[in-house]
């Protein structure tokens, strides 16, 4: 398979590429990248107006921030960042520079420099224009299967997302913009994931991040396969990995690459909490919808790590209430406990509470839902509420 | 699947259950008429179409316009351990499952989540819930607003629930926020005023 761009490796010892140069305002070049371009154009003007993104400019401003931390600026210039509200993990960015980044990738970062790896990973891809070559080699080996299938899924992204995800969304405009027919080459992943750690040593940030969440997000396919009865696939439940061959090789290929850097740096925790403080309560609601037991309290435990704060733990009593066996029933009620003990004045942590309580034929319910009641009496289920305790 | 129009369940729909979709049936004004293969029983005041394709085992969709216009949808009778439709893709993304010992306000939350994950959208909101009497029980009225990921167009609707003798029942209306919501809205509510169950 021919690699047109190949990153410039640099001198035998140094597995990292330096960085490529540089020229802002790129311009698609021939016939065939301008008629991607165009296309990809096409689905950004939709995506724009679609109502799955998140019209937050802080959120937008700061992710952007993030962006050129991690590869420089003025590379980050080019980028435009849209925020989507889907609960997988997944980013991808498109060859004109459109970056969609899916909130489930929001929620399950733990710091900043994880998030910066990730997105410097899919820049990498632009960068080396990957979704070039792809495109060069489908159309150069049968035209016509290559535009049947380019008109079919309407998506030039990268990152992309599973096979299955690419079906089920094959129609959808919407997701046209982020679903992927392009399935990168090993060696393309490698070229990017290689880039990536060379903007995250030029970065200020810890290069470790990239391995850590790899590991974790394995970890918790393997977690959600084991409450649905699965076999683990370890890769294909999750749609970032659906296209990335991510092998644990590649793991610890990133954790070797990290640690030969021999660079420490920051985590940016700090800014990614305060940055996303105002949108992680609705980022668990979203991730708690999707019946996924296991996957799920295995990524609070991990985003909770050795301390659970109120907002986790309010999100696990939720988790276990809407499982409802009555062990989960106790368990939930404990877990909103504790989080009022952290945060009195949460109301739906009453409610949780109450329910839960109810469900397990426990009289201290009306109690609890009384509280919720009075301090949060305009509440959309307030009536509702209120007969279930009469 | 029922108007939940999943772009694969459709295609398939088109391909195989030609026969299916050609047998919807008019239900007549005024006449009571079972649901849902189920002792659901409700008189319309005026005319609908039964489709042909049911969401699931214990239910059915009926229409004025067409599917995806103004559907009212009945859940006759789901038991616990059932999913409200049929799954999707059991092995991505199951659905949650009905269970007997659900308080009402567990209802809207159930409707929510499995809509979400069918439709594969976070856009999916529970605006109102009240009390209601439904068939003769205490029951629950939501009111809710979604979009499907492939569109953008703004949906609402309306759902009465309610659990006997350890089933779920429950009639769902929706159609699109510009034009068929408000205008069909009563035809709905007619229809759930006068629904009662045998015994």
């Amino acid at each position: 398979m021919a690699i047109v761009v190949a990153a410039p490796l640099a001198a035998k010892g140094d597995p990292l590429p330096t960085l490529p140069p540089y020229a802002g305002a790129y311009q698609p070049q021939g016939m065939d990248e301008r008629g991607l371009w165009m296309m990809v154009d096409e689905d950004e003007r939709l995506l724009r107006d679609s109502k799955a993104v998140v019209s937050d400019p802080k959120l937008q401003s700061y992710l952007h921030d993030v962006v050129c931390r991690a590869v420089g600026a003025p590379r980050c210039d080019s980028v435009r960042i849209y925020v989507v509200r889907n609960a997988a993990f997944n980013a991808s960015m498109a060859p004109n520079g459109m970056l969609v980044v899916q909130t489930g990738l929001l929620l399950r970062v733990r710091n900043e420099a994880e998030l910066a790896a990730v997105l410097g990973h899919e820049f990498a891809h632009f960068e080396l224009r990957h979704s070039l070559v792809g495109f060069k080699q489908k159309r150069s080996a049968t035209d016509v299967m290559a535009w049947a299938g380019v008109a079919a899924a309407g998506a030039y992204t990268y990152g992309g997302t599973g096979a299955y995800n690419t079906v089920r969304t094959a129609q959808s405009v919407q997701n046209a913009a982020f679903g992927s027919i392009f399935a990168f080459s090993r060696e393309q992943e490698r070229q990017a994931d290689l880039l990536s750690m060379a903007y995250l040593k030029a970065s200020s940030y810890d290069p470790r991040c990239f391995a850590d969440l790899w590991g974790r997000v394995m970890d918790e396919a393997d977690a959600t396969a084991r409450g649905r009865r699965q076999r683990s696939t370890r890769y294909d439940r999750v749609a970032f990995f659906a296209t990335h061959p991510a092998t644990l090789e590649r793991a610890t290929y990133l954790r070797e690459l990290a640690i030969a850097m021999d660079k420490s740096g920051e985590d940016g925790r700090a800014r990614l909490d305060a940055a996303m403080v105002a949108w992680r309560p609705q980022l668990l609601a979203d991730q708690i919808k999707l019946n996924d037991f296991e996957g799920t309290d295995y990524l609070l435990g991990e985003l909770a790590g050795a301390q659970w704060t109120a907002d986790l733990l309010f999100a696990r009593g939720e988790l276990y209430r809407s499982r409802g066996n009555p062990r989960d029933l106790v368990s939930a009620a404990g877990f909103y406990r504790a989080a009022l003990e952290q945060e009195p004045s949460n109301a739906d942590a009453y409610r949780g509470l109450g329910l839960a309580q109810m469900r397990s034929r426990d009289p201290a319910a009306a109690d609890s839902l009384r509280r919720y009641l009075a301090m949060k009496p305009n509440a959309v289920d307030s009536a509702m509420i209120s007969t279930l305790i009469q | 699947m029922k108007r939940t129009s999943f772009s694969i369940f459709a295609a398939a729909l088109l391909l195989h259950a030609a026969p299916g979709l050609a047998s919807n049936t008019l239900i007549p004004s005024g006449v009571p008429v079972a649901v849902a293969k189920s002792p659901l029983t409700v008189t319309p005041d005026r005319e609908w179409n039964k489709m042909g394709a049911r969401p699931g085992r214990n239910s059915e969709t009926w229409t004025i316009d067409g599917d995806g216009l103004n559907d009212v949808t009945f859940y006759g009778g789901i038991e616990t351990g059932r999913t409200l439709f049929r799954e999707v893709s059991k092995k991505a993304k199951p659905l949650p499952h009905f269970s007997a010992t659900m308080l009402l306000t567990d209802l809207p939350t159930l409707f929510a989540d499995s809509y979400s994950i069918a439709l594969d959208t976070q856009l999916m909101t529970i605006d109102s819930v009240e009390p209601t009497a439904f068939l003769g029980q205490k029951g629950i009225r939501f009111a809710f607003t979604f979009s499907r990921l492939n569109e953008e167009v703004r949906r609402k609707g309306e759902a009465v629930a309610a659990i006997v003798d350890g089933k779920l029942y429950m009639i769902t209306f929706e159609a699109p926020d510009v034009f068929y919501f408000q205008r069909d809205q009563p035809a709905y509510r007619a229809i759930v005023t006068a629904a009662t169950i045998a015994r």
